[in-house]
């Protein structure tokens, strides 16, 4: 009975690995960045894609997103949305490549990160891209230090006028 | 008690000489320093009501007080500040006032040199003591409005906007009176 059932979980398991698995994939995606930073600490990413099989389907997708895997949601059926945060300071700018993965390609992520390998060899299900350009961080000088500029010099002007006058 | 002074009263002229070299101002000046020092007292409440978002309703006592003190001590510091000026300007001004007045009265033929002399002295007086003023006002206004600027910027920044208006504007009204007393 026990030796049944083990075969009945490995057939499944089998068959959602590979009877099922998405192929020639088309992906549409949009993407979402912090453009603003002058009151916020941290840069949000959000990418959101929808994946329409050519054949099979694709049920829970993870994300490698340039060494760090982060996790995906589905937002709508066939509809995935990523997202992470990172320090103002830290934040990438440009293109960055977010590698898509299925359940297959997961286990052989989670392969590679157990051995210590380099993740990046593991073929990735398709890949989507997020353009961030740069945030805001605020004007470059800042208008309290204008005006203690501003009226430091209109200071230095009295103070040197009146030397010149008690000399 | 003092000993009683038996001597004459002063004459017109002693009087004259005597306010010049006096600190005391006259009434119109006194307006003109006291309007002034109130108008650079409130200026800071805008800055602090619209930049640094104090409450404005909770914080009218600190305005009143701290306006009021700042308004007196800045009144202060225009008069020591004139005073301390005043008789520096009139030497320096001395020789243009009496060239320009030599050369209008230069065709009165008729005015004796005592009463050009004086009318010298009088204008040199009234010189020194426009420019004293305006210089005092403009010379105090200006270092009150750097010093609380940068005061409630970057010095005081980390604390509550009323703490920071009472300690910006007060200190900085204090400092001006005191410095005011120093001759150089």
């Amino acid at each position: 009975m026990i030796s049944l059932i083990h075969i009945f979980i490995v057939s499944v398991l089998f068959c959602t690995g590979y009877c099922d698995s998405c192929k020639n994939a088309e992906i549409s995606s949009k993407s979402f960045t912090t453009q603003d930073a002058t009151i916020v600490t941290n840069i949000a990413y959000i990418s959101e894609f929808s994946v329409k099989c050519g054949s099979g389907s694709l049920s829970h997708a993870y994300a490698d997103v340039e060494g760090t895997v982060v996790p995906v949601f589905e937002t709508a059926p066939s509809t995935f949305q990523v997202s992470w945060t990172e320090e103002i300071k830290n934040a990438r700018r440009g293109e960055i490549k977010i590698r898509l993965f299925d359940e297959d390609g997961y286990t052989a992520l989670r392969k590679a990160l157990r051995a210590n390998e380099d993740i990046s060899t593991v073929s990735p299900l398709f890949s989507v891209s997020v353009s961030h350009p740069g945030a805001f961080n605020g004007p470059w000088l800042k208008s309290e230090f204008l005006a203690v500029a501003l009226s430091v010099v209109v200071a230095y002007l009295a103070l040197s006028s009146r030397s010149k006058l008690l000399s | 008690m003092p000993p009683k002074s038996s001597s004459k009263p002063f004459t017109k002229e002693e009087e004259l000489l005597l306010q010049d070299f006096s600190r005391n101002v006259t009434t119109k000046s006194s307006a003109l320093f006291y309007g002034n020092a109130f108008i650079v007292s409130a200026i800071p409440i805008w800055l602090f009501w619209r930049i640094h978002m104090i409450d404005v309703y909770a914080s009218l006592l600190p305005f009143l007080f701290v306006t009021v003190a700042s308004t007196y001590l800045i009144a202060i510091a225009y008069k020591n500040t004139k005073f301390t000026l005043k008789h520096k300007i009139a030497v320096k001004r001395e020789d243009a006032v009496a060239w320009d007045l030599n050369k209008k009265l230069s065709e009165d033929k008729k005015m004796s040199k005592k009463e050009k002399d004086e009318r010298i002295l009088w204008k040199k007086n009234e010189v020194a003591d426009f420019e004293a003023t305006t210089f005092s006002i403009f010379y105090n206004n200006a270092l009150f409005l750097a010093i609380v600027i940068f005061a409630s910027f970057y010095l005081l920044r980390s604390f509550a906007p009323s703490v920071n208006y009472i300690f910006s504007v007060g200190t900085t009204a204090g400092l001006l009176a005191l410095l005011s007393t120093g001759s150089k």
